[in-house]
């Protein structure tokens, strides 16, 4: 007899429980569609439009965040290296060759969730195309690691997951449709534990 | 066995419908946005300078180590908005936002006349009437038509080294935003 509020009452939870479950998630793992990715890094150039997909457009209406427009700059953000393994804290990287054509670019870790790390006042949490040393064909190469690292080192958080930004101001990069040939740094993996 | 699966496909259903309600009402609904963030900073017509990371006032803050931003509301129903500000930093940007978060426009202090930010934000009709009369002050101004009424301007500076930070955030304290007096 109680065989139909049962299945009504297992109907609605399967619709409400997925429904919202599946929206909350869905949001935490993309930013939307139309990202562009070179390599380990993906940009979304249309994120802060009108012609965002609907899920980019949930997902800033969540993060409310202050995107930069199309002629501010772009923003690239990598969560694996370039061999696609995860960036952990653990492990020590270097960045290195060259950004997209940019007036100025940034660089700085943030946590798994787009929030940058509290570190000790004193360690480089980030570094820009005005402070990094070059090597002469004027590419560059950044150590990533906890330990103080000569030439451009960027320290790392004590353990976790991590994601690199890398903000390009003022360029071209945003309005191309991948005619252009981009070239990103790429991320190596020179070292995990302690070792 | 065959209702419970029934119910099971009913709910599933269900589930896809109320993901997509969920997807697609979220930006009107949402209260974490940037506009309701911007706009419930009481400040209105004038830039405030965001904080350094992390937290800030309702969240917002300087997400970008190097990055000085400023934010303002403003609104055009009355009259066109007038944002200015002079230049002495390497660079800035400034982008204006609708409610929805939709970049109505975006800038940058190469596009600008003289590296001056001088923008005016007004609705097409009071854009007509703009076009009309011919202000002296107005014309080096960069006009923006947006068919809202509200919305929030960004605007961005750098401060790549630490000497740079006191003319990054004269920058932001100077800059104005506020209603354009109606001409003479």
């Amino acid at each position: 007899m109680f065989r139909i509020p049962l299945l009504v009452a297992l109907a609605l939870t399967v619709a409400f429980g997925l429904g919202t479950f599946s929206a909350i998630e869905a949001l935490k793992v993309t930013l939307g569609f139309g990202g562009i990715t070179l390599g380990p890094w993906t940009a979304f150039p249309q994120a802060q439009t009108a012609d965002a997909d609907p899920y980019a457009k949930a997902h800033r209406a969540r993060a409310g965040a202050l995107l930069l427009g199309g002629a501010e700059g772009l923003v690239f953000y990598a969560r694996t290296d370039s061999k696609g393994m995860p960036l952990d804290a653990g492990c020590t990287y270097e960045i290195s060759g060259q950004t997209p054509a940019a007036r100025f670019w940034t660089l700085h870790v943030t946590g798994p969730d787009d929030r940058p790390f509290s570190l000790d006042a004193g360690l480089p949490t980030a570094i820009n195309s005005w402070t990094v040393l070059r090597r002469a064909d004027t590419a560059f190469t950044v150590a990533l690691s906890r330990k103080a690292q000569p030439d451009n080192w960027v320290a790392l958080p004590e353990q976790g997951r991590f994601a690199l930004v890398l903000t390009l101001l003022d360029t071209p990069t945003a309005g191309s449709s991948g005619v252009m040939e981009l070239e990103m740094p790429a991320i190596v993996t020179t070292g995990c534990g302690d070792a | 066995m065959r209702s419970f699966v029934y119910a099971l496909a009913v709910g599933l259903l269900g589930a896809a419908i109320l993901h997509i309600v969920i997807i697609l009402m979220l930006p009107r609904f949402s209260e974490r946005d940037a506009f309701s963030r911007v706009s419930a900073l009481d400040d209105v017509h004038s830039f405030v300078a965001l904080p350094g990371t992390p937290g800030g006032p309702n969240g917002l803050a300087n997400d970008n180590p190097y990055l000085r931003t400023a934010v303002c509301t403003f609104s055009i129903g009355a009259q066109p908005a007038l944002f200015q500000a002079v230049g002495a930093v390497p660079f800035w940007s400034i982008v204006l936002y609708d409610e929805a978060s939709n970049e109505i426009f975006s800038m940058n202090d190469k596009t600008s006349v003289a590296g001056n930010l001088d923008l005016v934000v007004a609705t097409p009709a009071q854009m007509l009437a703009l076009r009309r009369t011919t202000r002296p002050e107005l014309e080096k101004s960069i006009l923006v038509e947006m068919s809202g009424n509200v919305g929030y301007a960004v605007l961005r500076t750098l401060a790549p080294m630490p000497s740079l930070e006191d003319a990054a955030r004269n920058f932001l304290a100077e800059a104005t935003c506020d209603g354009l007096r109606p001409g003479s």
